[in-house]
């Protein structure tokens, strides 16, 4: 590496959709970062103009694969407010299973497909499975498990339309909410024993600043992935109705994905977050997972997201079991109907990689105006903030030989989920 | 079916391509748990740059291709996987039709909406509006879903990974559902696309008591004014169905509805 220099990674491999990280150097100073989202925009809030709320939530989970149950999930809270829909707990609670199966698959593809990979030095998982079999074989059953959850609540393991306004087309019946839940069981012995392979690894510290951290708060005391009210790491707490004052966007050229701040400055979204604001709120296995991995670099280094997502695994198998039990106990709910067809609702669920807002307003029925806001869209000025740092820490100590790599890893451990944010777009009429 | 020995390859050389879309397809992919290892073991796989790092962009067998093309940079990179590829597969709904980003395909309002979102702002490629890949480059296979199924894509990777010629899909979902034994939501007066919709599903929505949305696009076979008639004697309005059926219906709807009219006016 010369002391200027023009570092190109492009494509950025193992994430969902077209990233890229141009890094200039300029007298051995990193004078610009920028993370690209290449990915051409699709201009969702456009597309859901006019439609019925039975068509946005069919179309919504289209912005992103991975994360499609949350985007329904986001969607049914925020439409469920604006035309005073009032859900039966025991849809709450199949809505909750739902949302946990999502959890497992996407942290699950991340964590062991994604980026374990750049930890024992493989370019992919495949090529991973001939030294760490073992791990690769049970961590393709954990993604089968989430997937298997997504396709009962959803009605397939992708873009599932089975939950609809007011509830469900159908509940899955006894028998299989029993086998899930005897999956999750044996599964939450492989999720445990994860936690000791991380806790052999070194994480690297170069990158390591101070940031922020943001999540919705769960309405009650324990560790959960909804909410109605914003948490940051600063104590302050925020209605999430006030969304567009707490998050401040803008546009930037090298990107189809919209940039955030909070009070002026990058933060964080995700499972770390959520673990640094929560953490003290898990119970169980989750909760002793939590105490062996935590050290206080967790608020200074997002490589830790990876150890939050895998605590998150154990949450979600405990919370899955948990869950069936309370919704073995109950009468099939009825899908409660609309009380109005006009009105306005914010919807805020925590997706896998961080916090996620859908906003509408309904006019007789059709969606008058709409604006998603998507947790890639929230963390990228966070990553380009620590791929600055890394880089000129990298840079000063001589350490260039793999740069590329350690950019990268910087980007995948937010598990950036482009697809998501290149829609991320808000249309204003004014 | 003929069998083309002469076109028999060993351990072809792939490649899996994402443009714009929700990369449902190439997820689909990563998620058939008990044939990954398989697939990853039949097939030289050269680039998938969602599931591995360091690609290899040279000459390749099949390229599968999911999204539309939706910047300038976009319809420069498919020419060129285009250039390199024997076979080229469209993979997902936004690859045949467009996808959902493409249901206000040619009414002229792409222009307006850019700019109610993005403003003036001159990015470093210019956003187009959304079309299928076949609108830039010639497509040997179409994969239709949203996502693709599991069986339709394994059933093409086969037949071709052995020389032979995929099947065309010709059947609607209405089969499928038949098939389930579901009751049919036509007679409850439910808005479903079931029978002007491209098979493959196994009835995804119809299974749950829901109508078919329309996400495969149309079944090439499908009557469609007899299902605009059906759905206008339900009291359902000609509009409704028309915005419903341009919802995943992208470019390739445009031809079967174009001469449709509102028997009303």
């Amino acid at each position: 590496m010369t002391k200027s220099d023009k570092i190109n990674i492009k494509p950025l491999a193992r994430v969902e959709g077209n990233g890229g990280i141009k890094v200039e150097i300029s007298d051995n100073k990193i004078t610009n970062v920028e993370v690209q989202i290449l990915e051409g925009p699709r201009l969702f809030e456009t597309l859901v103009i006019g439609k019925t709320p039975e068509e946005n939530l069919s179309l919504v989970p289209r912005i992103c694969a991975i994360c499609n149950l949350s985007h329904k999930y986001a969607s049914l809270r925020g439409l469920e407010k604006a035309l005073d829909v009032e859900i039966p707990e025991a849809t709450n609670i199949f809505r909750h299973i739902m949302h946990h199966g999502e959890m497992l698959e996407s942290h699950s593809l991340h964590l062991y497909f994604l980026a374990l990979p750049d930890f024992f030095g493989y370019d992919n998982a495949v090529a991973m499975a001939d030294e760490h079999g073992e791990v690769v074989t049970k961590a393709l059953q954990l993604k089968a498990f989430g997937n298997k959850i997504m396709r009962m609540m959803g009605g397939r393991m992708i873009h599932g339309e089975n939950p609809i306004l007011g509830g469900f087309g159908r509940i899955p019946n006894r028998k299989t909410l029993i086998e899930i839940q005897e999956e999750a069981k044996e599964l939450l012995a492989f999720a445990i024993d994860t936690i000791d392979i991380l806790a052999e690894l070194e994480i690297a510290s170069h990158m390591e600043r101070d940031t922020q951290f943001l999540c919705c708060k769960p309405p009650h005391d324990g560790y959960d992935y909804y909410g109605d009210i914003l948490i940051t790491s600063d104590g302050l707490e925020h209605l999430v109705e006030d969304y567009s004052k707490v998050i401040e966007e803008r546009v930037v050229s090298h990107s189809f994905a919209k940039r955030s701040l909070y009070k002026g400055k990058p933060f964080s979204v995700g499972a770390l977050a959520r673990m640094l604001l929560l953490g003290d709120r898990l119970k169980g296995e989750a909760k002793k997972a939590y105490e062996k991995l935590y050290n206080e670099r967790w608020h200074r280094n997002p490589l830790y997201n990876n150890f939050a997502q895998a605590i998150e695994q154990i949450f979600s198998l405990e919370s899955v079991i948990e869950t069936i039990d309370q919704g073995l106990e109950m009468e099939q709910p009825e899908v409660a109907k609309p009380k109005r067809t006009s009105g306005t609702g914010t919807g805020v669920v925590e997706a896998p990689r961080g916090t996620l807002i859908h906003h509408y307003e309904i006019k007789d029925g059709r969606t008058a105006y709409a604006d998603y806001i998507t947790p890639t869209a929230m963390f990228l000025d966070d990553i380009e903030a620590f791929i600055l740092k890394g880089g000129e820490e990298l840079l000063s100590s001589g350490k260039t030989d793999n740069i590329e790599l350690q950019f990268e890893m910087i980007a995948r451990s937010y598990d950036p989920c482009i697809s998501c944010s290149a829609h991320l777009v808000t249309v204003e009429f004014k | 079916m003929e069998v083309k020995s002469e076109k028999q390859i060993v351990k072809p050389r792939i490649g899996i391509y994402g443009f714009t879309g929700c990369a449902g397809d190439q997820l689909l992919i990563i998620h058939t748990e008990d044939q990954i290892l398989n697939l990853f073991d039949a097939v030289d796989i050269k680039s998938f740059v969602m599931a591995s790092s360091n690609p290899t962009e040279g000459e390749l067998d099949v390229a599968f291709v999911e999204g539309s093309i939706s910047t300038e940079e976009e319809r420069e990179h498919i020419k060129e996987i285009r250039d390199r590829a024997q076979i080229v597969v469209a993979m997902g709904n936004c690859a045949v039709a467009g996808g959902p980003q493409a249901m206000f395909a040619r009414d002229g309002s792409f222009a307006e909406r850019i700019k109610q979102v993005y403003g003036d702002v001159k990015f470093i490629t210019d956003p187009v509006e959304a079309t299928p890949i076949d609108e830039v480059i010639t497509v040997d296979y179409y994969l239709p879903g949203c996502p693709i199924s599991q069986p339709q894509t394994m059933a093409l990777i086969g037949r071709l990974i052995h020389g032979v010629e995929p099947e065309d899909i010709t059947t609607p979902v209405c089969l499928e559902c038949k098939l389930n034994e579901n009751k049919c939501l036509l007679n409850d007066k439910k808005l479903c696309l079931g029978p002007v919709t491209m098979g493959g599903c196994g009835s995804a929505c119809p299974n749950y008591g829901l109508p078919c949305v329309g996400c495969w696009g149309p079944n090439k076979d499908g009557n469609f004014s007899e299902l605009f008639r059906l759905l206008n004697s339900f009291g359902i309005a000609h509009e409704e169905v028309m915005r419903r059926i341009r919802n995943y219906g992208g470019h390739k709807i445009l031809k079967y509805i174009e001469d449709i009219k509102d028997k009303e006016r």
